[in-house]
């Protein structure tokens, strides 16, 4: 399989050409600094909901609206239900849930880019890359790549791409969203290992020319961007509130998806603490053992992710094996460290999540006590943010207190 | 730290580290040279001995073999998920099915059984995982070197 450093130094000059051609993407353009926003306000708010989700099977999914624009017109539309993820960046759609004919961005021999992203888990998306622009709350992202994740794709999904096990999520179902927001404290999905042939291409840009899909170098600026980076003002980060919960559950929960840090009276750092990341994106966590583990917070992952069953003492449930069940709620307390030697304690409970599906009917979906195993990193997924304002710093961005990102803030 | 010995074989970026599969014996796989570029350091611990490839990406894949020979354990870590289909061989499907039916969850993957562990999670630019065969290990050797 030797396609990836071939393709790759071939593609360098093509992409380099079509950047110009296309004129597409201006993302990134705008200043790089933030926070004394000259601009008059604009709603920054965007509202968000966690429920089960418009396949009714994910319990603490986070999910807001987008609004996405063919560039440059007024032919929009809303799609709802689409899943906000601090694990992940850039925009992707289901193609079963958009109507609108969005460019696609090509090499200049009109070949469209496709990109395959792996989740943790091993599943996967798999699907071109447009151009579209983006209305959240008063915020615009113009001319950012999405990808339209194919529910019937137009190539053969690369191996490289399904080797890790999971599922092509390429459904309602398998998705348990309509899409993915990836918010998360970088600024492109790859970064600069998809930029260069010199070092190993990671497999997610590809060309498809006569239907054989190689992979890819592709600029920063026409990677899948966050957002947020890319608007004009509200652009260093997002804020995530949400009301606390009851130990049992609730059948859903509404809060806000603010964006910007210490840009406007909605969205000050207060009494929040800063967690600076290394260059991964990850912080520490030392739990009441003593070991410290590698640690992020992923408003993608449904649960607090964390140690395993032996070390821990509580099962696993019968019914839902990916989740602990303990025979009482177990609390815990684990200590948090930043980059920037910042350290704060969290404390949490674990609940019995076979009993806490069936409560209510089956009918709760907002969790704070819902966990599972996760041997190798702690995984401070959606029951972190109940209760507790969480500020996403994005990389190179400038924040309060001229505290720069990636940083983790709450 | 138990190393006895550390060999660094810097390989150049075209060089072709061998890269066992688990469960298999670790001459015996050739097949994969293409897929990790990069550092390999093979390293004799105390009951076993250590192959650690670093990708140019940053990717580290550890292969942890048996003085019989055979890949007990794996484990992966950086901003690449590694093709599991290359690494795990013929515990591949398992896993795969495994992955597939864990309904209502998000998030990192955990196959448990008798027979084999595999350990999947992360985020987008940090996957991490460890996949190891429980009969496999060496006497004395305890399930956490794999990590």
């Amino acid at each position: 399989m030797n396609v990836g450093k071939i393709s790759a130094a071939k593609f360098v000059l093509a992409l380099g050409l079509s950047a110009g051609v296309l004129g597409l993407v201006s993302c990134g353009g705008g200043s790089s600094s933030s926070g004394n926003t000259t601009k008059p306000p604009v709603n920054n708010t965007l509202a968000v909901q966690v429920d089960l989700g418009p396949a009714n099977t994910l319990p603490n999914g986070l999910f807001t609206d987008v609004t996405v624009c063919v560039p440059g017109t007024t032919n929009c539309q809303t799609v709802s239900n689409i899943l906000v993820d601090t694990g992940s960046e850039g925009l992707r759609i289901l193609s079963s849930q958009i109507s609108l004919s969005l460019p696609q961005i090509t090499d200049n021999s009109s070949n469209a880019l496709q990109e395959c992203v792996s989740f943790a888990d091993g599943s996967y998306v798999w699907g071109p890359v447009v151009a579209a622009d983006l209305k959240l709350a008063g915020e615009k992202a113009a001319s950012n790549p999405i990808q339209i994740i194919s529910v019937t794709p137009s190539f053969s999904v690369p191996a490289d791409c399904a080797s890790g096990g999971g599922a092509n999520q390429n459904s309602v179902a398998a998705l348990g969203a309509n899409g993915i927001l990836g918010i998360g404290v970088f600024q492109q999905d790859c970064g600069s290992a998809c930029t260069s042939s010199s070092s190993q291409l990671p497999p997610m840009y590809y060309l498809c020319p006569n239907s054989f899909c190689t992979l890819a170098t592709v600029p920063l600026t026409m990677q899948l961007q966050n957002p947020v980076w890319t608007f004009a003002q509200d652009n260093n980060g997002v804020l995530i509130t949400l009301p606390s919960v009851p130990a049992d559950g609730a059948p859903s929960a509404s809060g806000s998806l603010i964006f910007g840090i210490g840009t406007q009276t909605d969205n000050a750092l207060g009494s929040a603490r800063v967690y600076t990341t290394d260059s991964y994106g990850n912080f520490q966590t030392t739990f009441s053992n003593n070991l410290a583990y590698t640690s992020y917070v992923d408003s993608g992952s449904n649960g607090i992710f964390f140690l395993d069953p032996t070390t821990l003492g509580i099962p696993n449930c019968t019914d839902n094996s990916s989740f602990y069940c303990p025979a009482s709620t177990a609390t815990y307390t684990a200590t948090n460290k930043g980059a920037n030697g910042t350290t704060g304690a969290v404390s949490f409970s674990i609940a019995n999540a076979d009993a806490l599906f069936n409560a209510n009917s089956g009918t709760n979906a907002a969790f704070n006590d819902l966990g599972g195993e996760n041997p190798g990193a702690f995984d401070w997924g959606m029951p972190f943010f109940f209760g507790r304002p969480v500020f996403v710093g994005i990389e190179n961005m400038t924040g309060p207190n001229s505290v720069v990102g990636p940083y983790w803030a709450y | 730290m138990k190393t006895a010995l550390t060999i660094v074989l810097s390989l150049l970026l075209s060089a072709a580290p061998a890269w066992a599969v688990l469960g298999e014996y670790e001459s015996s796989v050739t097949s994969d040279q293409q897929y990790l570029h990069g550092e390999l350091r093979a390293m004799v611990r105390e009951g076993y001995s250590l192959h650690q490839i670093t990708a140019a990406n940053r990717t580290v894949v550890k292969e942890y073999i048996s003085p019989a020979g055979l890949v007990f354990g794996i484990s992966w870590q950086g901003p690449t998920l590694p093709n599991l289909q290359q690494l795990l061989g013929s515990h591949f499907a398992q896993f795969q099915q495994a992955s597939q039916s864990q309904p209502r969850r998000r998030g990192p993957l955990v196959l448990r059984t008798d027979k084999l562990v595999v350990e999947s999670g992360g985020h987008m630019r940090f996957f991490h995982g460890r996949a190891y065969v429980p009969s496999l290990f060496p006497p004395n050797v305890p399930v956490e070197v794999v990590q």
